[in-house]
């Protein structure tokens, strides 16, 4: 008799922790509902990116000396460095220069290698096209300055959580002037 | 019990002064219930689809649906209709009849039981002497659809999903009737109308969750189970059985297991805020207040505040109960289909015949309090 009541005495208390378990998930829940929603709403509000950013390649046509180490660092071999050695001049002369995107993945080997800077990553990664041949960039196309989200009038700008204040974790209702630092 | 206001007898007695004759006069009254019925749970399912989207997004820190529509009430509606315009589909090998039936022996039972959901004393369809036993008798035809629809999709994994959901359905259906078992005993009577008004008269202290707060909270765990919300999910658990027994389905009869899903979501917590929070009484009892104002409430402009207030109390008492499943949804783990079990036959059902074994010794020590 007494260790039946023994069990039942084990399972109320077992019940009653059940009990308090779920009600202070429940109010962790709750506890939620009053924070202010982190969604970024694109594309009417955009996150600024990072310094180390790997986005869109840029190219500077005049810094180039065709050496090809980009094409030999690259893991699938993509930039396409059209060169001819002239010469009278003893030099190798770039015709043209152009990378796919719908081909890069955009890992940066191009860049870290590039003997004379000429090749750099940029913030840009809206490059969604129609047709995926229009993703293949030639020179000139890779030589444009990239899309700042800062310069768009119809986008608020966000800084991302490495750019934030100390001790705050939002982006969303601060004052406007950049730090440009990321926090210590 | 006073007399208010008869529609169906106005209405009769109007197109009867037009010179019809009285049977014709019923059927034109006939479609307009039902009607009402079909809108009303479609739009409460509607606003429950809303609900569900923006509070689960406020429980996670997001915003929800927003530009279908002004703060995004629209998007219930292009849900619906991204459901009704898709291609039906019926699996190759699959038993076509029972296929398109599943759904339909799942739904219908659910839209019917709202014809004993009061929300006002002269404000429900039909004041049947069998109240919520026709709720529980309809609920326990669901099972069957469940079967149907598992086993018709020629798909294993449907099929265990429906025997998951139909054994879920079976087992929680025993202590929720033994929960409402005990309000029953309490008031006396099976019918809506006379459970509300067995609790009114005392404002908030006379509502049956005081005097079944056990009771209170086996319901509302036997109905999540019944409405397969999560904790209960199993059936549809993504990540387990796919969809479950609702695999193969798509277009409009996905639209009818997702519409039934709510439709039976917002039963329940009607049927909770009309069996324990007193449907549409007001916290604060009136009969008192008008008395002491020296109104009379067989006026017509007094019924009709009396009446709002009523259909404003039931809301806000299913919307506290529709929030509360909402947010038991994202704070629970799911269950797994043993321990599902375990609760519905080991734990529920033993704490709801003591339960019920209780009110019947309070009834009869104390009758003035527990219904004599």
């Amino acid at each position: 008799m007494l260790k039946f009541l023994k069990q039942v005495g084990d399972y109320t208390k077992e019940t009653v922790q059940a009990a308090k378990y779920i009600g202070q998930g429940l109010s962790v829940t709750f506890d939620h509902m009053r924070r202010r929603p982190v969604t970024v709403l694109y594309p009417y509000e955009k996150l600024i990116p990072s310094e180390r950013f790997r986005g869109r390649i840029h190219f500077e046509f005049d810094k180039c000396i065709a050496c090809e180490v980009c094409v030999r660092v690259c893991p699938i071999n993509l930039p396409v460095v059209d060169w001819d050695y002239d010469k009278t001049s003893k030099k190798k002369k770039l015709k043209h220069y152009s990378i796919d995107f719908g081909v890069c993945i955009f890992c940066g080997n191009c860049v870290e290698y590039c003997p004379t800077n000429c090749l750099s990553m940029t913030e840009e990664y809206e490059l969604a096209t129609y047709d995926r041949h229009e993703l293949n960039y030639d020179n000139v196309a890779l030589g444009r300055l990239p899309y700042k989200v800062t310069n768009d009038p119809m986008v608020t700008p966000l800084r991302e959580l490495g750019y934030l204040p100390q001790g705050i974790i939002e982006p969303h209702d601060l004052p406007s002037a950049p730090s440009g630092l990321p926090r210590q | 019990m006073n007399s208010g206001i008869n529609l169906q007898g106005s209405f009769i007695d109007f197109f009867q002064g037009l010179g019809l004759p009285y049977g014709t006069v019923k059927l034109l009254w006939l479609p307009l219930p039902m009607l009402l019925l079909l809108l009303g749970a479609t739009v409460g399912v509607l606003v429950v689809v809303w609900l569900e989207r923006k509070i689960s997004a406020a429980a996670q820190q997001r915003l929800g649906p927003e530009y279908a529509g002004p703060l995004g009430v629209l998007q219930p509606v292009a849900d619906g209709v991204k459901l009704l315009v898709k291609e039906d589909i019926i699996p190759a090998n699959s038993d076509p009849v029972l296929f398109t039936l599943g759904p339909m022996i799942v739904v219908i039972p659910v839209f019917l039981s709202y014809l004993i959901v009061p929300f006002g004393q002269n404000l429900v369809l039909t004041n049947i002497g069998t109240g919520v036993f026709l709720w529980i008798a309809l609920s326990s035809v669901a099972p069957i659809g469940l079967l149907m629809s598992g086993y018709s999709s020629n798909n294993k994994y449907s099929l265990l999903g429906g025997l998951r959901a139909a054994a879920q359905s079976l087992s929680y259906e025993v202590p929720l009737a033994l929960a409402v078992l005990a309000v029953v005993m309490m008031s006396n009577s099976l019918s809506t109308i006379d459970i509300i008004e067995q609790q009114s008269g005392y404002g908030i202290f006379g509502w049956n969750i005081w005097r079944q707060p056990v009771g209170f909270v086996i319901f509302w765990i036997a109905a999540l189970a019944e409405c397969e919300r999560l904790p209960f999910d199993l059936p549809e658990a993504e990540e387990e059985l796919v969809a479950g027994y609702q695999t193969e389905y798509a277009g409009m009869k996905f639209a009818l297991f997702y519409l039934g899903s709510y439709v039976n979501l917002v039963l329940s917590a009607l049927l909770v805020a009309v069996l324990y929070l007193g449907g549409w009484d007001f916290p604060i009892p009136i009969d008192p207040i008008l008395q002491l104002l020296g109104i009379d409430s067989h006026v017509p402009w007094v019924q009709l505040i009396t009446a709002s207030l009523g259909i404003t109390m039931t809301l806000l008492k299913a919307y506290f109960l529709v929030f509360l499943a909402i947010l038991i949804r994202w704070t629970v783990p799911r269950v797994r289909i043993d321990q599902l079990l375990d609760l519905g036959w080991k734990f529920l059902l033993p704490i709801a015949l003591v339960n019920l074994l209780l009110t019947a010794g309070l009834k009869l020590a104390f009758p003035v309090a527990f219904g004599g």
